[in-house]
């Protein structure tokens, strides 16, 4: 009974806040320096790049999907937003409108893909994905050109109270998301589509409007993440989505949601974020070699996803 | 037996230029990066006597992979320089994506498509040695370049000696910060063998007063340097210097130090113009800031063809030829930088400013 009610508090707003506290702690004590306002701010300042992609991410994966189309999406929004922006204030929002109409279309197609031709996710976002790389590839003839403007920089460096700008949006979009998953129609839909589609369908639930609106989010979500990273680097390259095609897939699996829908939330993604950033950053500071840092990640990662699992009740 | 004779890229460009009959004209056409630095190749091994072909010959290129402004320069190099050459009927680029089997099965179509000579840059040394020893059985002439092949079974290779540069750029940092300080070094893919070869090479170079903070996989990548150089900054509160191989990696990190409001210091890398360009707004307000710059010359496959060329025509050719790149600094930048391009561009270039904005604007 008893670790049942743990299990359910746990639950609600994520069993992986206890793990960021206890890996901040544990890797405080052993590199103090992690322990530094200035750390703390670095580390939410980059997070918030993983983070805002992360946030789509878990919409997908609550319906029972997952998308492996954002890196492509993230590379191609940085090569697009660049070229466009050219270094020039005036046109950031051409720019920024380019990227989100990509965006969009993108969601559609793995919409369209999954729900009306019925490819399993996987590998249709997969597919989509090499085809965004590809479109980026084409586009430049492996040469990128162009850069941010200094105004838009801003968005990935600048400060407002000493919080970092990305940081800001990062937390405004989870916001925005969690009222969308919490309180709102269409997040119970997304919900009920994960946990069981047929079930869902026969209530009544527009489950393949659910599912491309889902793949929409994720896709806006991986383009906001790209515009976030241009501001915050400032030129475009052709390589910078590779690291989220799985690491967008880890922080929501961390934050604890399950791989076949219908489990996990907004706020334990945005700790999961938090969580993988907080170790990269750790094993950076502490002097081991590259190896040992990739086993440590691997091994963390894999000892909270476990204890989550013990602490918020049996498995489903 | 080792060589010690010296072909100047200045001697080489007059040489192609003239062969060109625009020799008059080469002193305008010829970029001053191209035409001053003395980068020089020194054989190594023994000759090669080619089979004498009859011409004009079709050659190919298996490029490893495409996906970034390094490759897409130097196969616009190569390109400039088949048109440029009367001995050569066909070349064509084949992309192996990144993909060590698929490159294997390029090669292995392009034997069969009869291709006089075949240039390499490979994903994996050892595995398209095989491959290319079949190519070298069947008469077909094998030129890697840029990345070494597995044992000897090709018959010419032009490169940089990774170890000697990253040693260069280590002495060049150890100097530069008077043979005492604190470095973090940043390297490229991780367990890739460029930079390992460079790191060791670094390693013995620098004086035993340098002390290395850390050595971290940063992927080649700007936003993966930075984000890295933000931890360092927030672990370490004195940084020297940074030894890294490749410039974005540079960049990023010295954009870290900026966003965090700390002095720069001295670092390495090739002749990525974003380096460059930060040296160059920067300097004035940061007296610390100082590079050492070694390109890898996006030109080097030119070298390739050519020696491939030679050994068709019947002549003979080193089976290696190192490249000895000139090293970048704050004397000599000004003759790099590339303020009107963008930043992927590699300075060290053969190419003229229209074929870059070709290559950049497409």
């Amino acid at each position: 009974m008893r670790q049942q009610a743990v299990g359910r508090v746990l639950r609600s707003f994520g069993a992986v806040w206890i793990a960021v506290v206890l890996l901040y702690g544990i890797s405080g004590l052993i590199s103090p320096s992690m322990f530094q306002l200035s750390q703390v701010v670095n580390i939410l300042q980059v997070a918030s790049f993983l983070g805002v992609i992360a946030l789509g991410q878990v919409i997908v994966i609550l319906t029972g999907g997952i998308d492996l189309s954002q890196a492509g999406l993230i590379t191609l929004t940085n090569i697009v937003a660049t070229s466009l922006m050219l270094g020039q204030p005036e046109n950031i929002p051409l720019a920024v409108a380019v990227c989100l109409v990509l965006a969009l279309l993108v969601g559609l197609l793995n919409g369209v893909l999954v729900v009306v031709v019925g490819i399993t996710p996987l590998v249709a976002t997969l597919g989509v994905n090499s085809i965004l790389f590809g479109a980026a590839l084409v586009y430049t003839g492996g040469a990128p050109r162009g850069e941010a403007a200094a105004a838009f920089e801003l968005l990935g460096t600048g400060k407002l109270l000493g919080i970092p700008a990305p940081t800001l949006i990062w937390i405004a979009l989870a916001a925005l998301l969690f009222v969308l998953t919490r309180l709102t129609v269409f997040g119970r839909w997304l919900y009920a589509t994960g946990a069981n589609p047929v079930a869902a369908k026969l209530m009544g639930v527009p489950v393949e409007r659910v599912t491309v609106g889902a793949y929409g989010l994720s896709a806006l979500m991986a383009a906001f993440g790209g515009l976030l990273l241009t501001a915050y680097i400032g030129s475009p390259s052709l390589g910078i989505g590779n690291q989220f095609l799985l690491t967008s897939v880890a922080a929501v699996v961390v934050g604890g949601a399950a791989l076949t829908g219908g489990i996990g939330g907004v706020l334990a993604t945005v700790g999961g974020a938090i969580f993988i950033t907080e170790l990269n950053s750790f094993t950076n500071i502490v002097r081991v070699s590259t190896g040992t840092q990739f086993v440590l990640q691997g091994a963390i990662i894999v000892l909270s996803v476990i204890a989550y699992r013990r602490l918020s009740g049996p498995a489903r | 037996m080792e060589r010690n004779r010296h072909l100047t890229r200045r001697r080489f460009m007059s040489r192609s230029a003239s062969a060109l009959g625009i020799g008059a004209l080469g002193g305008q056409l010829i970029l001053p990066a191209m035409a001053q630095e003395g980068a020089m190749l020194t054989p190594v091994g023994d000759m090669v006597q080619g089979m004498a072909k009859d011409g004009p010959y079709r050659i190919a290129f298996s490029n490893g992979f495409s996906g970034n402004s390094w490759r897409a320069m130097a196969i616009a190099a190569l390109e400039a320089e088949a048109a440029a050459t009367p001995e050569i009927a066909e070349f064509v680029t084949v992309d192996g994506q990144g993909d060590i089997n698929k490159q294997v099965n390029d090669i292995e179509g392009l034997i069969n498509q009869q291709f006089d000579a075949i240039l390499v840059i490979a994903n994996s040394g050892s595995a398209v040695a095989p491959i290319l020893r079949d190519a070298t059985n069947e008469g077909i002439v094998t030129a890697p370049f840029n990345l070494p092949v597995d044992g000897t079974d090709w018959s010419t290779y032009v490169g940089t000696d990774p170890q000697k540069k990253g040693a260069s750029l280590g002495k060049w940092l150890s100097d530069a910060l008077g043979g005492t300080g604190k470095i973090v070094a940043l390297g490229g893919l991780p367990g890739n063998a460029y930079t390992a070869a460079g790191w060791a090479g670094a390693q013995e170079a620098m004086a035993e007063g340098i002390e290395v903070l850390a050595f971290r996989d940063a992927y080649w990548e700007e936003d993966r340097a930075k984000v890295i150089m933000a931890d360092m900054i927030a672990a370490y509160p004195e940084i020297d210097g940074i030894w890294c191989d490749g410039a974005q990696v540079g960049a990023g990190a010295i954009k870290a130090l900026l966003d965090a409001g700390r002095p720069l210091v001295p670092v390495t890398g090739d002749d990525y113009n974003g380096m460059l360009k930060l040296y160059d707004e920067h300097k004035e307000s940061h007296p610390g800031f100082d590079i050492g710059l070694m390109s890898e010359p996006t030109w080097q496959g030119i070298f390739a063809m050519r020696a491939a060329v030679s050994l068709l025509k019947g002549e003979a050719v080193p089976k290696q030829q190192i490249l000895e790149p000139q090293i970048i600094t704050a004397a000599n930048y000004q003759d790099y930088i590339r303020p009107d391009l963008p930043d992927g561009v590699f300075t060290d270039t053969s190419l003229t400013d229209d074929q870059l904005r070709d290559i950049f604007s497409a």
